[in-house]
This record gives C-alpha cells, sequence and structure tokens, in this order.
C-alpha cells in the first residue's frame, strides 16, 4: 500500500511539472531563509554556553540611581572581586577581566598588536578556553608572562615553538610566553588574544584599591545549586560598604543570561540581543508559513483534477484515514526533498551569508540535534503545509465528484483566498518595514555631524609616541603633510569618560546627569572645524592660563543653565574655566541625543592623536609620507589609522546589517508570494479558459480579458495592503522609539511599498494570464 | 434482492420542493439484467447513484436482502462498496497517473488481498479482456473502448454482486459499445446483478428486462425478450 501511495505521488509530481516546481521552489526558497536564520539562532544562543562550570559562573553588576532612573553596568572597582570572595563562602573563585588596550608585541624585528587583558590567575580555571600549551592552574602565576592565542603565536614566532619565548610588549616589558590558547571559539563573546596577570598590572601600578573607580569585569564562579536570589540580597551592600557616601548596589547576574540578556531598563531585565533573535526566529516562521501557504493554495486549486480519484478510490473501499496518510505521504516527500535541496544550498550559500552578517556559522553535521532538528523540520513543515489539503481532498464525497456536480463547489472556496491575503499581508509588512528601517539609517547619516570629518584621521597615542609627539608634529607641519595636529582623550566618535560628579556655579546638588570628558592639546575648535557660539577656542600658546580652559557644547552649557558661559569656573578635580561655547556636534551614537560636553585643556589625559591631513595633497601619497615620517620618529611602532569618517560610519554597520538582513528575507517573502500567486493564476486561467473563450468569441479585447482574471487577485492584494497598513505603521513606531534621534513614518512608505506588491502581483498574474487570454478561443471550446 | 419502497428524490430550491424521483417501487432479483432507459433528466442516473449507494433517497426505504440501506454511515458504506457494488461510469474515471494495471489493482489494494494473489488476480482479468499487452500503459494512451474496458475490469475486479453502469457506451462508437454489452452480458451469464442506463435500444437488447422511467416515476416496466416476441 505504502509502495502505491508513494508511486502515485511520485507520478503525480513527474506529470504536473509547473505545479511541482512551483511547490518545491516555494518550499526551498522559504527553507534556506529559515536556515539561515536558524543557523544564526544557534549560534547566538550558544554564546558563552560551552564554559564548562558555566551554570556556576556570574558576573558582577554595579546599580545606580542616575538622573532618577535606575541604571545597571558591568564595570566593577578593582577590589570588589577579592572583598566578595573573601566575605562569602558561596563564591569559589574569581577573575577580574580588564581591558589593556591594543598592546604591541614585538619578536625580533616582527611586532603588531593583539588585543590585551588582565585577568586574575584563576580566568582559565572558570573560564573553558583550552590551552594548546601550559598549564591552566599556573600559566598566570608569574608577573612577567603572557598567554597568547595561537593566531598570535603563529604571526609571532611562525612555526617555532611559542612556548617559554620572550616577547617585548608596548617596546618597554619583556614577558615570557607561558601558555598558547586554542584560538577562540566563535561561540564567545570574549575577544583577547593575550592574557597578561594580574600580578603584572600590581607590578607596573596600574592595579589601584579605589571603590570609586569603576574600571573592570567582575567574573565569580559561585559553588554548585547556590540560591543566588539570597546571595544577590547580601552581596547588595558591599560598594556602599566600602566606599563613603556611595549609593551604588551591587548584584550577580549569569554568565549564560549575560550575551543574550543584557539590557537593563530601569533596574529591570529588559532583553537585548535576544528580542532580535525572536524577531528574526518569526520572521523565519512566516517564510515557512508563506511557503507552505502556497502548497495548500497550489493543492487545493488542483483540487478537481484530484478529486475524481478521491471518488474512485473511496468507491474501491478506501477508508478517508487512508486517503489522508497517502496526501499527507505527498506532502512529505514533497517537503524532504525540498529540505535536501535547500541544506545544499545553505551550504552553498554560508560564505556569503557569513561576510554579509560578518559572523562565521556552519552547519553542524556532526551533531545529532542537528539532524533531530532537520527531521522535526520535515516533519512539521510537512505537517503544515500537507494536513489541510490532506483533509480538505479527502473530504470529497464521491457522488458529488463522479457525477459531475464538483465544479460548482470547487470555485468559491474562500481560505484560499484568505491565504493569499495573509501572505501578501506579511510580505507588505516586511517591504515597508524595511524601506522604514532604510530611512531610518538614511535619517541618521544625514544628520548634521557639526565637524568637519573630511581629511581627518586619528591614531593611538602611548608614552612612547607622547614622548617623542612635539618633535612628529613639528616636523608634519614643516613639511606640509597635516594642517594641524592634536593629542585627545579619545577619538572625535566616541566619549571614553564621563562623570556626574562635575560641579560649577548654582548646580542643584540632586543633579546627577552624566556630563561627557573630550580633550586636546591645542586649538579643538580650528582642528576639527567646531562652529564656535560664544567665546575662543582654547590655545595655550597664546594665552598662559589656558592650561586650565574648557569649552563647552550647547547641551552642556544648557544643563549647566549659565547665563553667560564665558567665564563660568568648572570643577572636574581641577578647577576649568570657561572660554567658549560650540554648537553640538554628534560625538557617540548618530542615533541618539548629543552628549553633553565639555572640551578640556592640555591638563588631561590622552590616549589618541587626531592629524588634519592637508587637503592640497593626493590623500594616498600624503598618508605614505606620513608613515614614513612616522617611522622614523617610532621605528618600533606600528602605523595603524584610522580616517574619522569611515570610523563613523561603522557605527551604522550594525543597523545596515539588519537592513540588510530585512531586505533579503523581505525579497524571499515576496518571490515565495509571487511563485504561489503564479500559479494560482495559471490555474485560475485554466478553469476558466472556456469562459475566456466564449467571451472572445463574443468580441471581448485581450485586454478586457486581462482585467477580468486579474481583477479577483488585486482584490486580495488589497485588502492584505489594508491589513498590512496599520500593523506596520503599529510595529515599526515601536522600533523607532528605541532611537532618541528618529525619522518619521510617511504615508509615501506605505504608497511605495503598496505600489510595489500590486505591481509585482500584477506582473505575476498577467504574465501567466496573457498567455490565456490570447489563446485561439476555437480551442480552449473543443476541449470541453 | 434490491427492494425500494416509496421511494422520493427531492431538491429543495428556494420556494419549494421538486421531485426528481417520486413514488418508486422496484424489485429486482440476484443474477437479474436490467436497463434502465428514459428521457433526459428522468432520473435515471439519480436512481443508479440511489442504488449504488452514491446518493440518498430523501423519503422510502432500501432494502438489500435482508440489509436496510436506507441510511448509512460513510464507513459503512464504503464496506458497502467493497463488497458489493461495481461501477462503470460514462466517462470512464481512471486515475490518470496510474497504468492500466495499477488501476485495475485499485480496488484490490483496500481490500488487503495478499500481492501475490493480486498480481494472478489482475493477469487473469487483462488476459480474459485481451489487454496484456497494453498493462503497462497510461490511460490517455488507451482508446476510448479501451479505457472503458479497463473501467469495467476495475468495476469487476473485487468480484461485486451487483454491477451498476451508467451510460457505459455513452462515448463509444457501435463495434466498442457491442465488445462492452457482450462482456456483460457473459458476466451476467457468471451471475452477476447488472443494472444499466443506456438511451441506446441496440444496448438495451441485451438485457431481460427493461425499466423506463420519465419525470421521476417508473412508467413501464416490461421483459424485453417477452416484449419482442409479442
Ligand atoms: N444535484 C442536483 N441539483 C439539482 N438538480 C439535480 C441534481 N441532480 C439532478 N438534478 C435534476 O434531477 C433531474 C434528473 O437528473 P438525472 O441526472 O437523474 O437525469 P437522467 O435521467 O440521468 O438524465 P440524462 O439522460 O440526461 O443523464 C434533472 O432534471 C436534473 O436537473
Ligand atoms: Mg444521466
Amino acid at each position: 500500500m505504502f509502495k502505491n501511495y508513494l508511486k502515485i505521488a511520485l507520478r503525480n509530481l513527474t506529470r504536473n511539472k509547473t505545479f511541482t516546481f512551483l511547490n518545491i521552489t516555494g518550499l526551498i526558497v522559504g527553507m534556506v531563509g529559515a536556515m539561515l536564520i536558524g543557523l544564526w539562532v544557534i549560534r547566538e544562543v550558544s554564546v558563552d554556553r560551552f564554559h564548562e562550570k558555566g551554570e556556576q559562573i556570574y558576573q558582577a553588576w554595579n546599580r545606580d540611581k542616575v538622573d532618577g532612573e535606575i541604571w545597571c553596568w558591568t564595570s566593577t572597582p578593582k577590589p570588589l572581586a577579592p572583598v566578595l570572595a573573601d566575605d562569602f563562602p558561596e563564591i569559589v573563585n574569581y577573575s577580574r577581566y580588564s581591558d589593556a588596550g591594543n598592546l604591541i608585541f614585538k619578536k625580533d624585528n616582527n611586532f603588531l598588536k593583539g588585543n590585551s587583558f588582565f585577568v586574575d590567575s584563576t580566568f582559565l580555571q572558570i573560564f573553558s578556553f583550552p590551552l594548546i600549551e601550559g598549564d591552566i592552574n599556573t600559566v598566570l602565576n608569574e608577573p612577567m608572562s603572557v598567554v597568547i592565542t595561537e593566531e598570535l603565536a603563529q604571526k609571532l614566532f611562525g612555526n617555532d615553538d611559542a612556548l617559554n619565548q620572550i616577547v617585548k610588549v608596548e617596546n618597554s616589558i619583556e614577558l615570557k610566553v607561558t601558555g598558547v590558547l586554542k584560538g577562540l571559539p566563535t561561540v564567545t563573546d570574549f575577544e583577547f588574544e593575550a592574557l597578561l596577570p594580574w600580578s603584572l598590572m600590581v607590578q607596573l601600578g596600574y592595579a589601584d584599591n579605589s571603590w570609586s573607580n569603576n574600571s573592570v569585569a567582575t567574573f565569580l564562579e559561585l559553588e554548585k545549586d547556590v540560591d543566588v536570589t539570597a546571595l544577590n540580597d547580601k552581596v547588595k551592600n558591599v560598594t556602599k560598604n566600602h566606599s563613603q557616601g556611595s549609593t551604588t548596589e551591587v548584584f550577580l547576574y549569569p554568565l549564560e543570561e549575560s550575551y543574550l540578556r543584557d539590557n537593563f531598563v530601569n533596574g529591570k531585565p529588559a532583553g537585548g540581543k535576544i528580542d532580535l533573535v525572536y524577531l528574526f526566529l518569526m520572521i523565519a516562521i512566516l517564510i515557512i508559513v508563506i511557503a507552505c501557504i502556497n502548497f495548500v493554495n497550489l493543492t487545493t486549486a488542483r483540487s478537481e483534477r484530484r478529486a475524481k480519484e478521491v471518488g474512485i478510490r473511496k468507491l474501491s473501499g478506501a477508508f478517508r484515514g487512508m486517503l489522508i496518510s497517502q496526501f499527507l505521504i505527498e506532502a512529505f516527500l514533497l517537503t524532504a526533498f525540498s529540505t535536501i535541496i535547500a541544506l545544499i544550498l545553505v551550504q552553498l550559500l554560508l560564505p556569503s551569508f557569513n561576510t554579509l552578517i560578518d559572523l562565521e556559522l556552519s552547519i553542524p553535521y556532526s551533531q545529532p540535534y542537528f539532524w533531530l532538528g532537520v527531521l522535526v523540520f520535515v516533519v512539521l513543515t510537512g505537517l503544515l503545509a500537507g494536513s489541510y489539503p490532506a483533509f480538505f481532498l479527502s473530504s470529497f464525497k464521491t457522488s458529488q465528484v463522479l457525477k459531475g456536480s464538483f465544479k460548482k463547489i470547487g470555485s468559491h472556496f474562500s481560505p484560499r483566498k484568505i491565504l493569499v491575503v495573509s501572505q501578501f499581508t506579511f510580505a507588505i509588512i516586511l517591504i515597508a518595514s524595511t524601506i522604514i528601517i532604510r530611512q531610518q539609517i538614511k535619517h541618521a547619516q544625514n544628520r548634521t555631524k557639526g565637524y568637519d570629518q573630511s581629511q581627518l584621521i586619528y591614531h593611538n597615542l602611548n608614552d612612547q609616541i607622547e614622548q617623542g609627539f612635539v618633535s612628529f608634529r613639528e616636523e608634519a607641519l614643516q613639511l606640509k603633510l597635516v594642517q594641524g595636529m592634536s593629542k585627545s582623550m579619545s577619538p572625535i566618535t566616541y566619549s571614553t569618560t564621563n562623570s556626574w560628579g562635575m560641579d560649577w556655579e548654582g548646580k542643584d546638588q540632586d543633579n546627577k546627569q552624566l556630563i561627557h570628558r573630550f580633550g586636546t592639546d591645542i586649538k579643538p575648535v580650528e582642528l576639527f572645524g567646531l562652529t564656535l557660539v560664544a567665546g575662543r577656542d582654547i590655545d595655550v600658546t597664546k594665552y598662559a592660563t589656558d592650561s586650565t580652559a574648557v569649552i563647552l557644547n550647547e547641551s552642556a552649557a544648557e544643563i549647566m543653565g549659565f547665563d553667560d558661559p564665558i567665564g563660568q569656573t568648572i570643577s572636574d578635580g581641577p578647577k576649568y574655566h570657561v572660554v567658549g561655547v560650540v554648537e553640538d556636534f554628534i560625538m557617540g551614537s548618530p542615533f541618539e541625543k548629543v552628549i553633553p560636553l565639555v572640551i578640556e585643556s592640555s591638563a588631561s589625559w590622552f590616549e589618541t592623536f587626531h592629524m588634519k591631513l592637508n587637503p592640497e595633497l593626493n590623500t594616498k601619497e600624503n598618508i605614505a609620507a606620513i608613515e614614513q615620517l612616522f617611522e622614523k620618529h617610532f621605528p618600533d611602532i606600528p602605523f595603524e589609522y584610522e580616517f574619522v569618517d569611515e570610523a563613523f560610519a561603522n557605527q551604522y554597520k550594525e543597523q545596515e546589517r539588519f537592513v540588510t538582513l530585512t531586505t533579503l528575507f523581505s525579497s524571499l517573502a515576496v518571490i515565495i508570494s509571487c511563485l504561489g500567486l503564479f500559479g494560482l493564476s495559471a490555474f485560475a486561467a485554466e478553469q476558466r479558459s472556456k469562459e475566456i473563450g466564449v467571451r472572445k468569441v463574443l468580441g471581448a479585447s485581450v485586454a478586457r480579458i486581462l482585467i477580468l482574471l486579474s481583477s479577483d487577485f488585486l482584490k486580495l492584494i488589497l485588502i492584505a495592503i489594508a491589513i498590512a497598513t496599520p500593523l506596520t505603521w503599529y510595529l515599526m513606531s515601536e522600533w523607532l522609539q528605541s532611537f532618541e534621534y528618529r525619522t518619521t513614518i510617511s504615508a509615501g512608505v506605505f504608497i511605495v511599498a503598496s505600489i510595489l506588491a500590486l505591481g509585482i502581483a500584477l506582473l505575476t498574474v498577467i504574465g501567466q494570464t496573457y498567455r490565456t487570454a490570447n489563446l485561439n478561443p476555437v480551442k480552449s471550446l473543443k476541449d470541453e | 434482492m434490491i427492494k425500494l419502497t416509496d421511494i422520493d428524490k427531492t431538491i429543495s430550491s428556494k420556494f419549494q420542493k421538486e421531485f426528481i424521483l417520486k413514488g418508486i417501487n422496484l424489485e429486482i432479483e440476484e443474477g437479474e439484467f436490467v436497463t434502465i432507459m428514459g428521457p433526459s433528466g428522468a432520473g435515471k442516473s439519480t436512481l443508479l447513484n440511489i442504488i449504488g449507494l452514491l446518493d440518498d433517497a430523501s423519503a422510502g426505504q432500501y432494502l438489500l436482502g435482508e440489509e436496510d440501506l436506507t441510511s448509512l454511515s460513510d464507513k459503512r458504506k464504503a464496506k458497502m462498496h467493497k463488497e458489493h457494488f461495481g461501477f462503470v461510469f460514462q466517462a470512464y474515471h481512471l486515475i490518470d497517473e496510474l497504468t492500466v494495471y495499477e488501476n485495475i489493482e485499485t480496488p484490490l489494494l483496500y481490500r488487503n488481498v495478499k500481492s501475490s494473489e493480486r498480481k494472478s488476480l489482475v493477469a487473469e482479468i487483462l488476459d480474459r479482456f485481451g489487454m496484456v499487452a497494453k498493462k503497462d500503459l497510461f490511460p490517455a494512451q488507451l482508446s476510448g473502448g479501451q479505457q472503458q474496458l479497463v473501467g469495467v475490469a476495475r468495476a469487476i475486479i473485487g468480484k461485486p454482486s451487483i454491477l451498476l453502469a451508467d451510460e457505459p457506451t455513452g462515448n463509444l462508437h457501435s463495434a466498442q459499445s457491442k465488445e462492452i454489452m457482450e462482456l456483460f452480458q457473459k458476466l451476467n451469464d457468471e451471475g452477476t446483478t447488472i443494472i444499466q442506463v443506456t438511451h441506446s435500444e441496440d444496448n438495451a437488447k441485451y438485457s431481460k428486462r427493461i425499466i423506463e422511467l420519465e419525470d421521476g416515476a417508473i412508467v413501464k416496466d416490461y421483459n424485453s425478450q417477452e416484449a419482442q416476441h409479442a
């Protein structure tokens, strides 16, 4: 019996090639989309889930009221971890994790930069980052040691054994390689290439004991099965107890939640990347549903052809259950076949998809759960696509079918219309949302930046460069390679430091608004092309007192509430006097409000320097010349600069990736929907070929017939537009709420989306219908 | 064997009830070969469908032997179809996706006949109908007469006691019709009860009894051979 089912299924599929092709293509396209999303989801939910002690690892977070709202953040004081471990026996181990920056590693004449972190010697005992060489219990014990990844080892030492070799770091200290790490897995949020022992930090004098300097991440290993809620109650006040006047509370948050749910709103967990995971899961499901709707529609549209078979089989003694299983087997056969093709396609497309989303996804062929997942996927999709047609087809009454009165019943089948409407509703929602997301990014990109990014580059500044900086600058200016050069606290694209502790005359002492810091050693207004609204630029060469001068941006001036800001005193540790106010400029995310900012003069510390290139020179040659000059001054330091405009544009990367993905998946949804519409209109045209023949004999033009045939479908698309428009409006308004600087949704979006949907649908239907409309009427009439 | 008592078939349109069949009383014995004739729209097909349980009567009683078939569940109907009835249709109604062999085999599949037995049964019937050479062809590759032969073969392979045929030769020319009718006669001689609907006097001659229907009622019921003699 099963063989018979299989046989007729295969014959049915091979005989109706258009139908099978449409069905399979729709399913394959849908599955490829869903599988790509699936792989990404798998990766997202497995980030940092591989640590053997994963369930016991917690991170200490800070929590405090800022500006009337509870903020949560992960940088914590350095003494927090040891104190917690001392005070609470539930905490069996700890490791701090402190960014040491992109340090220069040098072996003989070979030097390169490596992302480095100071960690406690227990780090590798808590986290499961396996070592190729070295012992996890001792590698980080000695201060003058370093653990590097195999990639870094390979670059530094080539094929030589890295273990016990000496490497010079930042051209100042010599460290012994005590361990080589296997390359970090792709499913981790940690990004180190080198681990430095905490004892080295102590020796270098960076390891302060201040409870008010939040500067490191604190990871804790708890005992198994600890009641974390109770422990959280106990650890809450540890910072308050050690730091007079502090209002900051501490709480422990599981590592395994940290990647997906790192967003807190007013002190409460409020999602994070998990939202995106859910969003894309929903898109994946929608795409599969759209593909299954095709299957349902195309199968039931052909029901007249299958009806006879059902009738005969019932007369031959088939019970309904047998027919249901027969049709389900057909559906499973199709889904299984489509799944195989889809898997092959995914394998082929994966490299490009990986480039697109900047990740390294792979198909976990060797995992049993993967194959189980595929099986479940086939069964679910088969059921979703096959069960309705199976019940529908098997429900035909023998007498109706065989007596020939069946046609009347079939033609007013409305579930099919509902399905087409829902398909296009999804498709239009996706199209319109994609347009809105694009507009939002454009909107932010077109935002006035408030300074001149052209010909502006920046470079890291370390002690060595700082020492030779003045002569390097002199020479660069003299050679007219640059128009200006200045040390600064951070790149102009983002601020690295802020405080709510600044003081000024008339400050409301409850005001805990964060004010950000920026600083240069010379003429910031001139260098960055800022616009002064009051006062003047800082210039220490001209005004002796300018070593304590600051410039405010308008936002800061407004918060401070000065009638006349010039001459006011601001205390931020040292006391500064305001010499100018500049127009707001974007420092930070272009999607956010402009941050209140004070630009401090040379008294502050510096981590970066900016150069304004001479615009009269060819940029490429100019950069090469600067690099040569840099090498002359700093032979041990790689010249690794960044263009400010490029760094700025990088801030759109995440959003742009998001828009690429939504564009991709909405195109898939549209393609699948059109395949279905194509099939349906083909069948409708076939069904009505006699009517068309009669109409043509009676004198109807091809155009009239086209209108007649397409209007049915266009009505459905119009209904879909009517449903999709308010839904999209609502959903996208919610989404836009997450941006401080946002576009407004215009009616134009929906007009464009509607025209697009109607146009595509019309093309699909007409392409198919045109053939029928042009048929010689004699032929279609003779057929009957 | 078949006993219809006061059978009505009505359809209700918006304002009135319309009789398609009215007060049908009919008895058909085992082994009879009956022809139902009458003008188009008289209700012949409707009557045949009621006998074959493809349609329900609106009123009256239907007995098959001792069994009351007046209102059966779909499951019971399917069982009756399996056990008692074979159908031959004017439009053949072969499954296009199956070969001749597979079309004929289908009823056996639903009767759980063993594969080896199926093979011999189908082979036997193919041989008898002279279709062995065509067994792997699809319906579209056969002539109308050949298709109807397959239709008859499929109808009788399950050894039904009653064969119902609604204008079985309606689409065939006379030589093909003759072949089918001779086949029916042979089946009838072997004991199958046959009820056919036809417009053709020639076809009617093969049966012993003719029932004439007009406007949903039986107007004549006579023995054709006797009538000829008279
Ligand atoms: N499902 C139905 N709905 C409405 N009327 C019907 C239906 N089925 C049959 N009829 C009507 O019942 C009457 C008898 O139909 P039936 O098919 O039994 O006629 P017939 O004698 O077989 O005619 P023909 O020789 O043309 O096949 C006709 O008037 C027909 O219009
Ligand atoms: Mg009829």
